[in-house]
């Protein structure tokens, strides 16, 4: 705990500060870009991780979910104010917030919000009582709580149109699919107004356009490299909960263990690294980063061409296609390396964006600072038999992952910081540890 | 063959072969400078080729100097010195300064050979470069074949050092050596470029490329791309792409390698064979025409030549002919002074030589005719004339000497004097009946019944003869012929009376008819005692005999019979075996 305490620390002296003398302002638009370029606000039941996360990121100034987690993965009050888990972790009971309301007006009371749940999770006995929620599962579930912290628990209904409506800072005020997203202040949301009136999103934009578009003034917040710099701009960096890897989809031509296994013994992930990725993030082996889980030491991340050789044992294998998401302008560089990499034991990778892949190289962002429940989303989002999980202890945890990687059908690559960047005249920019932007609490500078 | 038509023959072979012999000449003389020409041009788009070679070399190397020589590249240098831990920040500096430059190919390389930054395969960086040692020290361009994340190309290279310190940094940067090279080659019409990549162990034929990528129809040239990679020689091949000799090629390969001579690629200049196919077809076709008509012409010359030369000979064989048959007042006339109006000459002279010998054969057969007459006559008359000599000589001495017997001999006298007299008329008649032979009445006559009704004539007397045996051999199928047949019952019965008469002693007498090719035969044979040859020659002439008591006329009505008709009879004789007479009659 002192390891993830020290963490911490130290991301937080990397962030940009608050220019805390100054005094709020409300008011003003807040420009944003995203490289996404969704065309429904709905978390697609199919998708690539990164679509979830960028669904996650809009949906979270939009909806709010009953509890929240810190980077600490410390429970913290969200719709609910109070909560507490009976018969061994089976049945949770949530002492809901009063009086909130959903944009429209409607109130989010217990029953509402049991019907919402109900719907999400049908295997789960969701009650409502006055201002109470009870949550029943079949197993013992400690890590609930986290759960419901994630952003495909918000708590949200769905117009006609099938625009969200919540209860988070913003609400929804116009949406052009895959161009452009308006959203505007919650005057009576349940933790007061935001100062921004509006926070216009321009999706799609690539991560190029945005740090120019970040230099002349034109955007407020952007995406951005954890490595980029720009003059005018001040970046901000989660922790590392981005988790980069080859993917081994089934039924394709890697499928012998023996292949899988060699070509991870290829990867030299340093040079990587140091070289493409400008030193940011780390190495790793392992599905969760070492400040979550603590034990990623066991996870060699050294590569052995000769025992990468000594597995394949002259055994005849297929070329294999390696594809990666265009929109990763980092993506086709690691890709290439790894299929260097791959051809000094032998292996033909074949870096190519057509046709079925035979493995891919894949982003996902950990949605939660809760191991258990990290490693239970990444192995969702990896295509992975969900872990079989009691609880967040290492005891549990590592056994689980090994078992996950067993087989190497995923080959964890790099951990990775998200970063934004910021114009100047946004003032309180405090991104959540977790990667998501809060944006509600920051305020612009007047002009 | 007529003697024109052989001389016809001769004069078109001729011209012919003219013909032949000079198309031939031409065509062979044509072959051999276009093909010293497509070597000419093919050394020059070869020369052409290495010049540009040359001058890309020059201009690689230029602007791999002008990347050595940026901020860029002298601040990496000196940071190297400076001992700068991690270079991966260099990794992209190499894809900006090639695009700079245009360069398809740069390379930053650290002084123990390692990639610092790749332009083409920018995930290459720190991994050794394997073509710096070799390529150190070189002053111009170089090719290469460099490895890329899509398969392995060939450039053309050059590598300069930026030296700050002790620790160089080497630039190596190049172009793409590809169909889009070859398209800035400047080729003449005709003329292509084909670019082969040795890029693999064996033969690949995606690695044959030409001005739109890979080359369609590669492998006709892989056994040029074989020599080629074999010997590392030039080698040269012609290439047909269809059964049409017109799309053949003529290819001259030439080996491109690298610095340690490693052949790296073959360019391949080939040209086109059409426009020599073509004028090949076109001196063919005129050699054709012009032979067409040089035969059609000689054709012509030598008709009116073979006419010319032939007309005398033609009437030399007219008049042959003519004194073949008889007629020797023909004569020829040639008006030249050649062999041939020699010859004709010497025939006329031959004609009137004959005429004038027929004439005096004429006159002494005439003489000798005549006095055969006379002499027959005299034989003839002198015979009864003895009696009458007689008889009157005895009535003289009668009268003078026994008057009183006078009147008896006087009776005997005259009845004496009338036998006799009688006979001279009986011979002068012969002689007159010989003389008034009649033309020939002729109607459709079966030879067969003529004969027949001669036998029944002689029926009677051949059985007063009982030694002789008669024969009758007469085809049954036998056609008519346009005939007398008074005319030729009276010759067969002569040839039959002689037959008889030729065997006073008994034996065969045959008659036999047959058909012999456009005429009938017959034929009268006895066995008697023969005739020699010199009697045979001269039995059918008038007054000719060789019996004690005939007149010598027998035959020669027989031979006049025939030849009236047409035909003609000859005669066999063998000396006391028989004779036979045959006589051939026209239908």
């Amino acid at each position: 705990m002192r390891r993830i305490v020290f963490l911490l620390l130290a991301a937080a002296s990397l962030l940009g500060t608050a220019p805390g003398a100054t005094r709020p302002r409300y008011g003003g638009t807040l420009r944003v870009m995203m490289q996404a370029a969704p065309n429904t606000l709905e978390i697609p039941a199919a998708g690539t991780p990164s679509d979830y996360w960028n669904l996650a990121r809009i949906l979270a100034m939009v909806t709010d979910t009953l509890v929240t987690l810190d980077a600490a993965g410390h429970i913290e009050p969200g719709l609910a104010t109070t909560w507490q888990s009976e018969m061994n972790g089976k049945r949770w009971q949530f002492t809901l917030r009063h009086g909130v309301r959903f944009h429209d007006g409607s109130s989010a009371s217990a029953a509402v919000i049991a019907k919402i749940l109900g719907d999400l999770h049908p295997d789960w006995g969701v009650h409502a009582s006055a201002d109470t929620l009870t949550i029943e599962t079949d197993s013992i579930s400690p890590s609930l709580p986290a759960e419901l912290a994630l952003p495909r628990n918000a708590i949200l209904r769905r117009n006609s149109d099938g625009i969200p409506i919540g209860t988070g800072p913003f609400r929804v005020a116009e949406f052009q699919p895959g161009r452009h997203l308006k959203l505007a202040a919650s005057e009576d949301r349940w933790a007061g107004r935001p100062f921004v009136d509006v926070v216009e999103i321009d999706l799609g934009r690539a991560l190029r356009d945005q740090a120019i578009a970040l230099e002349l003034n034109k955007v407020d917040v952007i995406e951005a490299s954890p490595q980029s710099g720009t003059n005018s701009a001040r970046i901000g960096t989660s922790l590392q909960v981005e988790l980069m890897a080859l993917v081994f989809p089934p039924n394709t031509r890697a499928q012998d263990a023996r292949l899988r296994d060699a070509l991870a013994l290829t990867i030299n992930r340093k040079p990587i690294q140091s070289g493409l990725l400008r030193g940011a993030g780390e190495p790793t082996a392992a599905i969760l980063p070492n400040w979550m889980s603590g034990y990623n030491a066991v996870f060699p991340v050294q590569a052995n061409v000769q025992r990468a050789r000594a597995v394949l044992a002259d055994s005849r294998q297929p070329a294999l296609t390696l594809n990666y998401d265009p929109r990763d302008p980092q993506a086709q560089l690691i890709a290439d390396r790894i299929a260097l990499n791959a051809r000094e034991a032998g292996i033909t990778v074949q870096v190519s964006l057509s046709g079925s892949p035979d493995v891919s190289l894949v982003r996902i962002v950990l949605p939660s600072s809760d191991p258990a429940t990290s490693l239970r989303e990444a192995a969702q989002a990896l295509g992975l038999n969900a872990p079989i999980l009691r609880s967040s202890s290492v005891d549990d945890l590592y056994p689980a992952e090994r078992a996950l990687l067993d087989g190497h059908s995923v080959i964890p690559l790099f951990h990775l910081p998200l970063a934004s960047a910021v114009s100047a005249r946004v003032h309180n920019w405090n991104p959540e540890r977790g990667g998501g932007w809060n944006l509600a609490d920051v305020w612009l500078e007047a002009p | 063959m007529s003697f024109r038509q052989k001389l016809l023959l001769l004069f078109a072979l001729t011209v012919f072969l003219c013909v032949a012999v000079i198309t031939a000449s031409v065509w062979s003389t044509m072959r051999s400078s276009f093909e010293a020409a497509n070597r000419e041009r093919a050394n020059a788009v070869a020369a052409q080729f290495r010049s540009e070679f040359q001058r890309r070399g020059d201009e690689v190397v230029r602007k791999v100097e002008a990347v050595t020589a940026t901020d860029t590249v002298q601040r990496i240098a000196l940071e190297i010195n400076r001992g700068a831990s991690d270079s991966a920040g260099y990794v992209s500096e190499a894809r900006n300064l090639a695009d700079q430059q245009h360069l398809d190919f740069l390379e930053l390389v650290d002084h123990q050979g390692t990639i610092l930054s790749s332009a083409q395969w920018q995930a290459k960086f720190g991994y050794p470069e394997p073509a710096i040692p070799g390529a150190i020290g070189s002053a111009g361009g170089f090719l290469k074949r460099e490895e890329l994340p899509s398969g392995s190309t060939l450039g053309l290279f050059a590598v300069r050092a930026a030296r700050i310190g002790e620790q160089p940094l080497y630039v190596i940067g190049g172009e793409r050596l590809d169909q889009g090279y070859l398209s800035t080659l400047d080729i003449p019409a005709g003329t292509r470029v084909l670019l082969y990549q040795n890029l693999d162990e064996k033969w690949n034929p995606k690695s044959l490329l030409d001005l739109n990528g890979p080359a369609a129809g590669a492998e006709k040239l892989l056994p040029l791309v074989e020599q080629v990679r074999q010997t590392g020689q030039e080698a040269r091949s012609v290439i047909h792409w269809s059964p049409d000799s017109a799309d053949a090629e003529s290819f001259h390969a030439i080996p491109l390698s690298g610095p340690n001579q490693t052949l790296l690629g073959v360019l391949l200049v080939g040209s086109s064979q059409r426009p020599l196919v073509e004028l090949q077809r076109k001196v063919v076709s005129t050699a054709l025409l012009v032979g067409g008509s040089g035969i059609f012409v000689a054709i012509l010359a030598s008709l009116w030549f073979a006419t010319r030369v032939t007309r005398p000979v033609k009437s030399l064989a007219e008049a042959a002919r003519r004194v073949a048959v008889g007629d020797l007042a023909a004569k020829v006339e040639i008006d030249s002074t050649d062999e041939l109006g020699e010859l004709a000459s010497a025939f006329n002279r031959m004609t009137e030589d004959l005429v004038q010998q027929k004439d005096r054969t004429l006159q002494a057969e005439r003489v000798a005719a005549w006095r055969e007459l006379a002499r027959r006559l005299a034989h003839e008359l002198k015979n009864p004339l003895f009696p009458l000599q007689v008889t009157v000589e005895n009535l003289v001495r009668a009268r003078e000497k026994a008057p009183e017997m006078f009147d008896e001999v006087f009776r005997e006298g005259t009845s004496t004097l009338l036998a006799e007299i009688t006979n001279l008329k009986t011979i002068i008649g012969r002689f007159s009946e010989f003389a008034k032979m009649p033309q020939p009445q002729r109607k459709p006559t079966q030879l067969n019944e003529v004969v027949q009704s001669v036998l029944r004539v002689f029926h009677a007397q051949l059985q007063d003869k009982k030694q002789i045996t008669v024969h009758t051999e007469l085809e049954t199928s036998l056609p008519e012929i346009s005939a007398d047949s008074d005319l030729l019952h009276r010759a067969i019965s002569n040839l039959v009376l002689n037959a008889i008469d030729a065997m006073p002693q008994g034996g065969e007498l045959t008659l036999r008819t047959q058909t012999v090719g456009g005429a009938v035969e017959l034929s009268v044979s006895d066995t008697g005692s023969g005739l020699t040859p010199e009697e045979c020659e001269r039995l059918f002439t008038p007054y000719y005999t060789t019996k004690l008591h005939g007149t010598g006329l027998g035959l020669a009505i027989v031979q006049s019979v025939v030849s009236d008709h047409g035909g003609k009879i000859s005669v066999e004789s063998v000396k006391d075996r028989g004779t036979t007479f045959r006589m051939d009659l026209p239908r």
